[in-house]
């Protein structure tokens, strides 16, 4: 498990693979996995303006 | 557990029965109304047509229960309580007439003294979020208004963990219609109601005392009738002590009531739901608590969302009854609400 690094709330991996994008429990806040082992999140990139043009 | 209500007939006293009817470890007593005697519960609570056959009887007619739960006027409830007590069971009172501990706090918001003033230090305020164990006991227990219980919830934390300027603190409430009651005169006629938004109390509403002695602020409450038949949105405004950011706005509200059944922390970072509004909190015994920082003005923001005929009276009233009765705390409130609405 790891925390939010927006709202500090407790994330647990739950087999989560590396890049899966999930959204906090707490604050909503879409987190990106950097590392399974140990397990390790960051805010995931938001989609740019012209994302996918 | 036989459950009486008295004063059955007006919002409060339906949904206390709406709950109560659900409730696996209640039975539905005497319902008690001058106005409706003799008449169906249905006739007054059209949503419990078939629930029940119980029929409203004069309060005169009220025999002893295991817990009574009044839902009079204030003003009334100071002068049923007594009896009530005397001939034993618990009583739960849904008006304002037990939940100060100050007696010269009736005369002041209340214009009337209180006639038995013995009974404010022996009644509990019904709000398990901060007087659990005190209610396991109590055999009167006093529930608290709808907006305070909302600026208690969303306020208290704030002051407690010395974040705030408590002696500096404003509460700006929106409330529903039902908040007025069934006989909330011409103010609540549809022609005056209709589109409403209206301060019907910029300074002195007589909640203010309930919230001072609650969280040992100084509040300055303003109050306004807003376009709804159901909720309160209370919104806290205190201006930080020291710099403050968001994660420890987080584990304030986190460690006030991280374990509480009925508070949720909203505070979201996408969505149209970001932040506590009560219209999706209808028919629920949820309180929302959400906040934000506001650096600019050094200033906390702290909001609560609550169905006030719910977690702001007769669903807390409930949950008062559980936390007395040893029940399960939730037993009879599950319902999530509904969405959309």
């Amino acid at each position: 498990m790891t925390q939010c690094p927006e709202c500090e709330a407790i994330v647990e991996s739950h087999d989560m693979v590396l890049g899966e994008v999930f959204p906090c429990p707490d604050c909503g806040t879409e987190l990106e996995v950097l590392g399974t082992d140990p397990f390790a999140v960051q805010p995931a990139p938001k989609e740019a303006e012209d994302w996918g043009e | 557990m036989k459950a009486s209500v008295v004063g059955g007939s007006g919002y409060v006293g339906g949904e206390l029965l709406r709950l109560l009817l659900g409730h696996p470890d209640v039975e539905v007593g005497q319902v008690t109304s001058d106005s409706m005697a003799g008449k169906s519960i249905a006739r007054a609570h059209p949503n419990l047509r078939g629930a029940s056959d119980r029929r409203f009887v004069p309060r005169s007619a009220l025999e002893p229960a295991d817990v009574t739960f009044v839902a009079v006027p204030h003003g009334e409830a100071m002068e049923e309580v007594p009896a009530l007590l005397a001939a034993g069971g618990i009583v739960i009172d849904l008006s304002a007439d037990h939940r100060l501990r100050n007696a010269a706090g009736y005369p002041e918001y209340y214009h009337r003294d209180h006639p038995h003033p013995e009974l404010l230090a022996r009644s509990v305020l019904g709000l398990p979020e901060l007087h659990r164990e005190a209610l396991r006991t109590a055999d009167l227990i006093a529930v608290p208004g709808c907006i305070a219980t909302a600026s208690i919830l969303a306020l208290r934390p704030l002051v407690t963990a010395g974040l705030i300027d408590s002696q500096r603190v404003v509460i700006d409430a929106k409330s529903g219609s039902s908040a007025s009651g069934r006989d909330a005169g011409p103010a609540g006629q549809h022609a005056e109601r209709s589109g409403v938004m209206r301060a019907y109390a910029p300074a002195g509403h007589r909640h203010t005392a309930e919230i001072e002695q609650e969280t040992g602020a100084r509040v300055a409450l303003s109050c306004h009738a807003v376009e709804a038949v159901r909720g309160v949105l209370a919104t806290v405004h205190g201006f930080a002590s020291r710099p403050v950011d968001e994660k420890e706005l987080w584990r304030t509200y986190r460690a006030a009531y991280g374990g509480e059944p009925f508070v949720r922390i909203v505070h979201e970072a996408d969505g149209i739901h970001r932040e506590p509004e009560p219209k999706i909190l209808a028919g629920t015994n949820f309180c929302e608590l959400g906040f934000a920082v506001d650096p600019h003005a050094g200033r906390i923001v702290a909001l609560a969302a609550l169905d006030n005929l719910m977690k702001g009276a007769a669903g807390n009233a409930v949950q008062c009854l559980n936390v007395r009765a040893g029940f399960p705390e939730t037993r009879g409130l599950e319902f999530p609400g509904l969405h959309p609405i």
